[in-house]
């Protein structure tokens, strides 16, 4: 059943019914039509917009780079040898417990899953970050894209106004290890990455054009392609058109990464810091219909002193994660929108010399929030020291077949590389059906 | 030798016969044709076959575009259109095929071209081996030869050696690249199990490829390969096996080096190798190289056609935007070539003239199929397999870059082009200046996109105005702001940039966009500039 949902539809009869009235309309308004319905223009049709703004799916992902200890979040092993000071606390779901150091997630259970029984088996940071990025691995011969490219091309739209993966990674520790990667999708799904500033590269004007040359530059670019397009129509000929009508959208959309047209209390509410900002710009973009953002917060490597970095760095995850959950229900958004905390790998279990805790990548967690998902489950188990997975065990395939699920794509959905079929997940992957909604 | 010679005849004759059988009426063209009239021969054939007018031959000045793009990989001049446009001589077009393809250009090019198919991924080059190798015109058999067995004592060759070294320590990754870039087939889907829907690819052969190069390894940045080794796999019904060394074709060769090295035979060698680590100096040849095995092998006259097809098929797709075989890794009995014939032809004829890829390049840009019209005039076009109409193709970083620099130089600040040599140096120059600017554009690949941030590049970064958009007198925009009439203004930005005369709608339309800033002239003339270079027109090779 959830396998045959498409696009931004979450599969019920209302929905279906309202796409065909949708799609019926959209066709007579002569919308443009692509390789899928994901591509229709549906923006420029005022009636739909409003519809579409409600049931487009989106996904935040909050990576956290370098590998966050599962133990001293999501799943906290008190009194065992490896279990670390921290204490477990009783979330709002009754016998479902995380570390003390999230008191606020703790209260907001039911919007989130914990799987808590991944083994990835890859303990290299750039191994790992590719891996959890793409949910497989490259081949010799084939790049996989990554998530955010694989939304991108599922939820996006061709003439989108708005970007349709946005990157945020400030920090220089892991980034080279976890890019975005839109693999044999190419260029056209490729991220926009932020790795300086809060606006994008390139999406200013530069001072010495006025805003109409800028415009009417465009225009006569535009003319002069079309004359030399005629009867020279190719895939590539036209990308290279489509990339151009964007720009101009896309320079409007830089006030979507300018937090301070919120209000004050709204920012008060994520906090003064780098990940709470970037957190609210990523809101801001999925509201405006951005379908992927990922905001990056490094650095949580914590060979040494694991218990110091975790108590400074997972109560900022917990108030930063709980403030978007909050703000995208009270937004209406939080339904349609899935929010992923993932990592390249997890901690062991053992505590090192240097009071550490190493690379870890055979039982760890990571969470799914909202959209499509059974609020308050947890799946899978790891034994009573956290050294292994006992019970429901998954690797990034699962995982990822999960959230395509959770977002109504066939996770079976093939793209061709050449002559190739690739599926979006290696065959015979299952998705955690248990934690879907 | 002479029973080689009748081997290859017979063959020949076979092939010959095999494809009289196909085409049935029209004489197969002898082996002396020239290459350019086989290949109108066979697509034409089937053209009419199909029916199919094809487009008419491109006008001079597109033609001028399309080769010097092609061979030396920038657009021309606006003094070298206008010298070909302009001459009457009846010969001209293989005069100018010729005097590209000897100007050092030619070389960088294909220098650049080759380093892109070969170490693509690797972040490595080898470009500096390819500049020497093609300089003196090295046959592909050999340039293959030195990539895979390098002469490490030799700087030069050892260079050539990035191409194993970078990808040795992901042996699957090196079988297969090296069958996908040298042999045209993708045996990766065998890795894991035999191939889904073509039967030619089985485990064995992926294996069998692999047990080629498993000996090999990286010794302090030199290649070393073992006396003895063996790659063992399971099968999918979960046997195990060991690989015997064998090539595509399925020949294989058995050897006492399959085995298993003994623990002492294995520290001794693992001495041996210290002791030239230590020494800095490439370690001591195998008895037997599993590695020179499969050079041996594959350019034998009996298994020479994956190696020698592929590489045909390669050129013809730079060439053409199309290959005979697509995609390019899928060269296998599932996937028929366009053109079965034509490309029999090319790889047996590359093959006996010594795999002399000057050679084939000459004559695969002389036929009338290169040179049509890309602009297809009727309803829908015909499948680019047909090769009716010329392909419009997206430059690469470096023939965008180079041709970017190019196009805003001021007409007069070139060395005449009597000054040969003064005007290749002020080009290669000027390629050496934008080699930086080549690594923000995205190297096309089959279904290429181009993305939004070559778009947000080209529309809002300073680098493209300060580097090639600036008003001083050896830019294009330098010598537009002393030109007081408008229509010349044009004309002299649209040769520059396009490398073709103006319509009369380019120039009512681009003058009219300079009259509305006439307050601003050179502002509205670097716009201008800007709108041809942002164009698709400029941004493909058509």
């Amino acid at each position: 059943m959830a396998g045959q949902r498409r696009g931004f539809f979450c599969g019920s009869l209302d929905h279906s019914l309202s796409r065909r009235g949708f799609l019926g309309a959209a066709a007579a308004g002569a919308a443009t039509f692509a390789t899928d319905m994901t591509a229709l223009n549906v923006l420029q049709q005022p009636a739909f917009a409003s519809e579409l703004k409600k049931q487009q799916k989106r996904v935040i992902l909050l990576w956290l780079a370098g590998g966050s200890s599962q133990l001293e979040t999501w799943d906290p092993k008190p009194g065992a040898a490896t279990g670390g000071p921290f204490r477990a606390i009783q979330t709002a779901v009754p016998g479902v417990q995380i570390s003390e150091l999230m008191p606020k997630m703790a209260q907001r259970m039911k919007h989130t899953c914990i799987v808590r029984s991944l083994n990835t088996k890859d303990g290299d940071h750039g191994g790992g970050a590719k891996l959890m990025m793409r949910g497989r691995r490259d081949e010799a011969n084939v790049q996989y894209p990554d998530l955010g490219a694989v939304l991108a091309r599922e939820m996006g739209r061709v003439d989108s106004q708005v970007p349709d993966y946005v990157s945020f990674y400030f920090a220089t520790e892991g980034r080279g290890f976890a890019p975005g990667s839109s693999g044999f999708l190419g260029a056209r799904y490729a991220p926009m990455e932020l790795t300086q500033s809060m606006i994008p590269e390139n999406i200013r004007r530069l001072a010495d054009i006025n805003d109409l040359d800028h415009a009417e530059r465009a225009d006569l670019r535009d003319l002069l392609s079309k004359q030399f397009t005629q009867g020279r129509v190719n895939s590539t000929t036209s990308s290279h058109n489509e990339a151009y009508q964007r720009v101009r959208g896309l320079m409007s959309s830089e006030k979507l990464f300018d937090i301070s047209q919120e209000p004050q209390k709204m920012r008060d509410l994520y906090g003064p810091t780098q990940f709470g900002e970037q957190v609210l710009a990523a809101r801001r973009l999925i509201e405006a219909g951005v379908p992927f953002v990922r905001v990056a917060r490094a650095w949580w490597d914590s060979h040494g002193q694991n218990f110091e970095t975790h108590q400074e760095m997972v109560p900022e995850l917990d108030h930063v994660m709980a403030t978007l959950l909050d703000d995208l229900e009270q937004r209406g958004l939080l339904e349609h929108t899935l929010v992923v905390t993932l990592a390249e790998f997890g901690r062991t279990p053992g505590i090192n010399a240097s009071l550490g805790r190493d690379h870890f990548a055979s039982a760890w967690s990571a969470t799914l929030s909202g959209c499509g998902i059974k609020g308050g489950a947890v799946y899978g188990k790891s034994d009573p020291t956290g050294n292994r997975v006992v019970d429901g065990q998954v690797g990034a395939a699962e995982l990822f077949a999960t959230i395509y699920r959770a977002l109504g794509i066939s996770p079976t959905k093939n793209y061709y590389v050449g002559s190739r079929p690739v599926p979006l997940t290696e065959p015979g992957t299952k998705a955690i059906d248990a934690v879907l909604a | 030798m002479n029973m080689l010679r009748v081997r290859q005849v017979l063959l020949f004759l076979l092939l010959v016969f095999a494809s009289r059988s196909v085409i049935g009426a029209d004489e197969p063209p002898p082996a002396e044709k020239p290459i350019g009239n086989v290949v109108d021969h066979f697509i034409d054939l089937k053209l009419k076959q199909e029916n199919i007018t094809p487009a008419p031959q491109a006008d001079d000045a597109t033609f001028i575009r399309r080769l010097t793009l092609d061979l030396v990989g920038r657009i021309p001049t606006a003094a070298e259109t206008k010298a070909f446009v302009e001459s009457t001589d009846p010969e001209k077009r293989v005069r100018l095929i010729d005097r590209l393809m000897a100007s050092p250009g030619f070389v960088r090019h294909q220098a650049t071209e080759f380093d892109t198919m070969l170490m693509y991924g690797t972040q490595a080059s080898i470009r500096d081996y390819l500049v020497q190798a093609l300089t003196e015109n090295r046959p592909w058999d050999r340039i293959f030869r030195e990539v895979l067995l390098p002469e490490e004592t030799d700087a030069k060759q050892k260079v050539a050696g990035e191409f194993v070294r970078k990808r040795v320590n992901d042996l699957d990754r090196l079988t297969n690249d090296v069958s996908v870039v040298f042999f045209g087939v993708n045996i990766s889907c065998a890795q894991c199990h035999d191939h889904p829907k073509v039967e030619d690819w089985k485990q064995d052969h992926f294996f069998g490829m692999k047990a080629f190069f498993s000996r090999t390894f990286d010794n302090g940045g030199f290649l070393a390969e073992r006396e003895a080794g063996v790659v063992k796999f399971r099968t999918t019904e979960g046997k195990d096996r060991q690989a015997r060394l064998m090539f595509l074709s399925g020949k294989a060769i058995d050897d006492a080096s399959v085995r298993e090295m003994t623990a002492d035979e294995a520290k001794k060698e693992k001495d041996r190798f210290e002791a030239s680590k230590k020494a800095k100096t490439p370690p001591p040849k195998p008895t037997f190289s599993a590695r020179a095995q499969l050079v041996e092998m594959a350019l034998q006259p009996e298994q020479r056609e994956f190696f020698a097809r592929s590489i045909v098929n390669r050129i013809w797709h730079r060439l053409y935007g199309q290959g005979l075989v697509m995609p390019l890794d899928q060269m296998h009995s599932k996937n028929p070539p366009s053109h079965p014939e034509l490309l029999e032809w090319l790889a047996r004829d590359t093959a006996e003239h010594n795999y002399d890829l000057r050679r084939l390049i000459r004559g695969l840009v002389l036929s009338k199929a290169y040179s049509r019209s890309s602009r297809w005039q009727g309803e829908d076009a015909p499948a680019p397999r047909l090769f009716a109409v010329g392909a419009v193709r997206p430059l690469t970083p470096m023939q965008m870059a180079a041709s970017l620099q190019i196009a805003t130089a001021a007409p007069g600040s070139f060395p005449a082009l009597e000054k040969n040599e003064e005007f290749e140096k002020r080009i290669e120059n000027m390629e050496a200046s934008v080699r930086g600017f080549a690594s923000s554009i995205e190297q096309p690949r089959d279904n290429f996109q181009i993305g939004v941030g070559e778009a947000l590049l080209f529309s809002n970064s300073d680098r493209l105005q300060k580097q090639f958009l600036g008003d001083a007198g050896d830019r294009l925009l330098g010598a537009l702001k002393v030109i007081k009439d408008e229509k010349e203004l044009v004309e002299v930005a649209v040769r520059n940039i396009y490398a073709r005369n103006p319509t009369e709608e380019e120039i009512r339309v681009l003058i009219a966009y300079l009259q509305k800033r006439q307050d601003r002239p050179i502002e509205a003339s670097r716009q201008m500039l800007w709108a041809l270079l942002a164009s698709t027109e400029f941004r493909f090779n058509h």
